[in-house]
């Protein structure tokens, strides 16, 4: 088996073997979908369930919080704990620890966007997406914009302490001002255009546009706003990649 | 034999403290070479250095031919590490981990003979968080070795280590040794130095203050000296002496060790001392050094420097 394979496999497995992580991962999201869900039902707009918009928004969410927490501070930890300096000495080319990691976190969020939609089917009659391709693509696109971006951003942390800092913060943020969690409409004008500059609204702008109305070529800003992310930060993630959070 | 590693006049400064400070030496194919120090001397950050994990200021640095800090890559698949500080996944099993780095190398065996020698096999499905410090340190050792590197670097490995387990690491090192595989360790414990170091740099400072064979250096004359109690001879007085270099005093047993360049005249001049003066020596002995006493003695030396 080759390394890359190798390492990929057993970070999925030794992310099973933290039951509290596979709880906030899986769990969570399940249970603020019951919350709002109970909340906001009856409120949802003309022509929409519930279910059809909050459910790819929270799939949304965990795009954020696998980036973030299973990839980000969990590498992090790695840096600070001299895990990634040991590889620095052998043969492991630092593309394949990013790349192993980024596989690993799009398994364990695959598994957390089934377990929504199942619950989203039974609880809240949620349909199917309208455009399942277009889905799928944005999802992928979703991915390759979040996890490099916040793989680069917690790498500037020195210890796990201020990489999960760092990660609450924008997940925060993210969470009440991208619409995930209630309406956009129902906030501040201000608060709204806020929202217009974290990436995470184009992800919900995308994600509900395709399950529910359009497929992703007539979505072409978060495309662009997307892409240009990703782009970007894939770059700086591998540029500016770091074994260890010490001065050589 | 080949040098397999030069250094030549090496630095390297974190910010305005000196860690490696001029440093030069060479390795032999198929040597055991030892870099002792206390701590804070610079060992690390000198392995390090050679492993290309580290930036030099200036000096030379040549291992296998290569430059460590343009041929890192290179160079990984032919050297072996075991870190002083670091650690692999905490719920990373043993055998994961084997399985992970021999993959890495590209090998398809997991260096079962070591895992022998090194006790693990039957700790093959436990967690690494879950071994005990000696163990972790006997696993790093395992991953260090398992693609029969050319040079291996062991940042102090038998830290935490029993003597019966830190006994069995010296014969596999030996006998990685005999197999013609170079190997560059750190350590504080002199008895180790001693029994198993082919040579050995002693470093102070980020300087070298002492290299050769550890039988050599403890025959290093300033390694010996003489021993006595008395209840009355003054220590000023001692210092006077010529030759010698330094005078240890323990007042609660009025026993004193003095080294000296010579040995006899120094003798002399203590016991017409003490004739003349009427004080008492009892327990008057001629002593040779161990690598432990060279240790503090060079120690001493460079505080005075
Ligand atoms: N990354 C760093 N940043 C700043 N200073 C450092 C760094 N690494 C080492 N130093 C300093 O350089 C000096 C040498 O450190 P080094 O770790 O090489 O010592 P050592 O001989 O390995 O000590 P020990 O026996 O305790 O392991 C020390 O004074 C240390 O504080
Ligand atoms: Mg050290």
């Amino acid at each position: 088996m080759t390394a890359l394979w190798q390492l990929t496999l057993l970070e999925t497995k030794m992310f099973f073997r933290d039951k509290l992580q596979v709880f906030w991962t899986f769990l969570f999201p399940v249970l603020m979908i019951w919350l709002f869900g109970s909340m906001f039902e009856n409120q949802a707009p003309e022509g929409f369930s519930f279910a059809s918009l909050y459910i790819p928004s929270w799939i949304g969410v965990n795009i954020v919080t696998t980036a973030f927490f299973t990839l980000g501070t969990v590498l992090t930890g790695y840096r600070e704990t001299g895990v990634l300096r040991r590889y620095q000495s052998t043969p492991l080319a630092p593309w394949k620890i990013l790349f192993a990691h980024t596989i690993q976190g799009t398994v364990i969020f695959s598994f957390s966007a089934v377990v929504l939609v199942v619950f989203g089917t039974l609880m809240f009659d949620l349909h199917a997406p309208v455009y399942l391709g277009s889905t799928l693509v944005a999802l992928l696109l979703s991915i390759l914009a979040f996890f490099p971006f916040a793989l680069f951003l917690t790498s500037l942390a020195k210890n796990v302490g201020t990489a999960a800092a760092i990660s609450s913060l924008f997940l925060n943020l993210m969470l009440f001002l991208s619409g995930a969690t209630f309406p956009l409409e129902m906030m501040p004008d201000v608060l709204q255009y806020i929202a217009k500059i974290l990436p995470l609204y184009y992800v919900i702008e995308l994600l509900r546009a395709t399950w529910n109305t359009s497929p992703i070529w007539e979505n072409w800003t978060p495309v662009l706003v997307l892409s240009c992310i990703a782009l970007v930060s894939i770059v700086l993630s591998s540029v500016f990649f770091k074994w260890s959070g010490k001065a050589e | 034999m080949e040098d397999v590693i030069i250094v030549r006049s090496l630095m390297k400064s974190y910010g305005t403290k000196k860690a490696v400070n001029n440093l030069s030496f060479s390795v032999k194919k198929g040597e055991i070479f030892g870099i002792i120090g206390p701590n804070g001397a610079g060992k690390t950050t000198t392995i390090e250095i050679m492993e290309g994990l580290r930036k030099k200021d200036s000096g030379e640095v040549s291992i296998l031919g290569m430059n460590p800090e343009k041929e890192r890559k290179v160079l990984n698949h032919r050297i072996g590490v075991q870190f002083q500080a670091t650690s692999i996944q905490k719920k990373m099993k043993v055998k994961e981990a084997l399985k992970l780095f021999a993959a890495i190398y590209n090998k398809s065996n997991t260096g079962d003979e070591m895992l022998k020698l090194l006790g693990l096999e039957e700790k093959m499905d436990t967690y690494f968080d879950d071994l005990s410090g000696g163990q972790k340190q006997r696993l790093t050792l395992a991953l260090a070795t398992l693609h029969e590197p050319e040079i291996i670097f062991l940042d102090e490995p038998s830290m935490g280590l029993d003597p019966h387990a830190r006994r069995e690491m010296w014969n596999i090192i030996r006998s990685l040794r005999d197999r013609g595989t170079t190997i560059v360790v750190t350590t504080h414990y002199m008895e180790e130095a001693e029994k198993l170091c082919d040579r050995v740099a002693m470093i102070y400072n980020g300087e070298l203050r002492a290299l050769d064979e550890p039988s050599r250096l403890v025959e290093d004359i300033s390694s010996h000296f003489i021993s006595f109690r008395s209840p009355d001879f003054p220590v000023g007085q001692l210092h006077q002496i010529a030759g010698v270099i330094d005078v240890e005093h323990d007042k609660e047993l009025d026993a004193f060790k003095i080294y000296t360049e010579d040995l006899q005249s120094c003798s002399y001049f203590l016991f017409k001392t003490a004739h003349e003066e009427n004080y008492h020596i009892s327990d008057y002995k001629f002593e040779r050094g161990t690598l432990d006493d060279l240790f503090v003695h060079y120690l001493k030396g460079g505080e005075s420097a």
